[in-house]
């Protein structure tokens, strides 16, 4: 069974930030949410690098460890999705997650957080497919659709990859044999405990 | 003055014997396990929904070099 993974070539990415900006209107994020942004380190600097970073969908899910209400469940696919029904905001999963994936709209009286938003793979929620319902609180449901997220099917630079994990790791390759390895699969150690050798 | 004395003596005695009743009954509810209620989203919810359709292959393709094409 395929194993869904993202994958960011920071040897690609130009940080044009097209991935936050389709993400953003593919899935009606609200405001003050970034389910995707674009890291930049050394900015400015030699050796400058862009980093695309959204929810990683991890092998064994920090978030879904200290969740106290247990609403996070991974799929068959391997994705990380949760419940916004069961979820209460109380803010353990951001504090868990070493990519800073889960956010909170803050749109309650007194400082309360609000239901955790975080990137679904674009494969919605635990709602039924590609309803209304499932898109107010989830967002778009393309996996359903037979279609991998926006962020990476519109990526310009095709810095952004994502799919099947074995697919993408040899898209990624057949780039560093002809290129040479560079800064590596990003963010691939932590999340799924391996990394993509040559 | 026995009488009050024997009246407070069965007020006290009543509300120890009440008292004691419904702390007991309490600490029973209380202690009473329950299930614990972790979310189960079913097999529909959980079914893999990835497909390789041509549009899938499409985005494979056009992220390869065109020699691996």
């Amino acid at each position: 069974m395929a194993r869904m993974k993202f994958l960011c070539d920071a040897e690609r990415c130009i940080e044009c930030n097209a991935c936050v900006t389709a993400c953003k209107n593919e899935n009606d994020v609200p405001w003050g949410i970034n389910r995707r942004r674009v890291v930049t380190i050394n900015d400015g600097k030699p050796g400058e690098r862009s980093v695309s970073m959204a929810c990683m969908h991890c092998t064994d899910a920090p978030c879904a460890a200290v969740c106290p209400v247990d609403c996070f469940y991974t799929t068959e696919d391997a994705v990380v999705l949760h419940s916004k029904d069961l979820c209460i905001g109380c803010g353990y999963c951001f504090y868990a997650c070493p990519f800073g994936a889960p956010q909170y709209p803050r749109t309650g009286n007194f400082g309360s957080r609000g239901k955790m938003d975080k990137c679904t793979f674009c494969s919605g929620g635990p709602d039924t497919d590609s309803t209304e319902v499932e898109y107010d609180k989830y967002g778009a449901n393309r996996l359903a659709e037979g279609k991998l997220p926006l962020c990476a099917e519109m990526c310009s630079t095709k810095s952004l990859l994502a799919g099947d994990g074995e697919i993408i790791a040899a898209i990624y390759k057949e780039r560093v044999t002809q290129r040479g390895y560079g800064s590596g699969a990003w963010g691939w150690q932590t999340a799924y405990r391996e990394t993509v050798g040559v | 003055m026995q009488d009050e004395k024997q009246t407070a003596l069965s007020r006290r005695n009543f509300l120890r014997a009440f008292g004691g009743a419904s702390t007991a009954a309490a600490a029973t509810v209380a202690l009473t396990p329950t299930e614990a209620l972790a979310y189960d989203p079913g097999t529909e919810e959980m079914r893999a929904r990835y497909k390789e359709t041509e549009h899938i292959k499409a985005f494979y393709r056009v992220n390869r070099y065109p020699e691996h094409k």
